[in-house]
């Protein structure tokens, strides 16, 4: 079972340093961009979030601003159970 | 059943728990996260024993010294949403609908961000207007943004930006710059900074994005309008006291107020300590200091039950 998973940071965001320990955690594994150095990324996460802030997280297409635990918790579980 | 509950995970919340598990009185602690409003600091260097830690590293050291600790249990990633009296016992409801019940609470739960309260804040929130600047800044590369308020968070904010944004513009509310005359120095140097005092915002601008903001010159009573594609909000916090609203007293300012001898509120049963109290300064070494006494007063308190 293999869950796609972007994660868009910045270096010293926290919130992303946060959900990344968060994946690294639960063991899935995800994708990374570095925003602040990517303009391709960068294009691609304000395209997908409309949003000008990090972390963007892309669970399947799915797209979160900012890292709340409990709202990804949801979605892992539901991802899961389809699997 | 706890002897003790502990309400939130920053410097006070912690310091709460080391203490109180040390002293073996049966805890619980219950937080959102770990590590209080200092967790988006870039580099923290008055945190007594530490040159300079970033705020996510401090609060992964608070994390991990209480989890050696003890017997004290550690509900996380939860948060309290009401707080009951039910005799001689509180019962707390967490978000995760736990129910706790303890016959003591020290309340630490801190504050959060204020915001502007202006049009166009709420509608551009992440489009322009931003909150968190170690998060945000390198977003705003060769942009000019505007930070709003001169405390040590706004001037830390103008720091964060310096290295990526274009023109940054102060703006103050008071005639003079608040924050620590360190950080200030700092910052005065560079000429991309224009520092503009005795304003307040009225309206943030845009269409899909921030494209400025309007002004009100406080000492000529002119408005003005400033072109920015961005603006960082630092003014300041209010502190998260409704949950015991209705059990203590609270002054007008939100805050908890508490016997400054032994961080007791209004109410037997109840302490609080930290930046969620009327304490007259807001520093995480005091709000460690403060959570201990609380602790230590709790003990004698339980001892005479």
């Amino acid at each position: 079972m293999i869950i796609k998973v972007k994660i868009y940071t910045i270096p010293t965001c926290v919130y992303c340093k946060m959900a990344k320990d968060f994946f690294a955690k639960n063991e899935i594994e995800y994708e990374e961009y570095d925003v602040s150095k990517d303009k391709k990324a960068l294009a691609e996460m304000v395209e997908k979030s409309h949003q000008m802030s990090v972390p963007v997280i892309d669970i399947e297409n799915e797209i979160f601003v900012g890292f709340n635990r409990s709202d990804i918790e949801k979605v892992l579980r539901i991802l899961k159970q389809k699997k | 059943m706890y002897d003790l509950a502990i309400i939130g995970g920053g410097p006070a919340g912690v310091a709460a728990g080391i203490y109180a598990s040390r002293k073996q009185i049966k805890t619980v602690i219950i937080t959102d996260i770990f590590g209080g409003q200092s967790l988006v600091s870039a580099s923290i260097e008055n945190w007594v024993g530490d040159k300079s830690i970033s705020g996510f590293n401090l609060a992964k050291k608070l994390e991990d010294h209480l989890k050696v600790q003890q017997g004290i249990d550690i509900v996380d990633g939860d948060f309290v949403l009401k707080i009951t009296k039910n005799k001689d016992l509180f019962v707390i409801l967490t978000k995760n609908n736990k129910k706790i019940e303890a016959k003591t609470l020290i309340v630490a739960s801190g504050s959060r961000r204020r915001k502007l309260n202006v049009p166009g804040e709420q509608k551009f929130e992440g489009r322009g207007v931003a909150y968190c600047s170690t998060c945000d800044a390198p977003l705003f590369k060769n942009k000019s943004v505007a930070v709003v308020g001169t405390g040590n968070a706004g001037l830390e904010a103008t720091q964060d930006l310096l290295s990526y944004a274009k023109q940054i513009y102060l703006f103050g509310r008071a005639s003079d710059i608040r924050g620590d005359a360190s950080t200030q120095a700092k910052i005065i140097k560079s000429e991309k900074i224009k520092i503009i005092l005795n304003v307040q915002v009225k309206e943030i601008l845009g269409d899909k994005v921030v494209t400025g903001l309007r002004y009100i010159d406080l000492n000529k009573n002119k408005e003005d309008i400033l072109e920015i594609e961005g603006i960082f909000v630092e003014i300041g916090s209010i502190p998260n006291s409704e949950l015991v609203k209705d059990l203590v007293l609270i002054n007008k300012f939100g805050e908890i107020v508490v016997d400054h001898k032994t961080q007791q509120t209004s109410m037997r049963g109840i302490w609080a300590a930290g930046d969620v109290t009327n304490g007259l300064y807001k520093q995480n070494n005091i709000s460690v200091g403060d959570a201990i006494k609380a602790v230590l007063n709790i003990q004698s308190h339980l001892n005479s039950l």
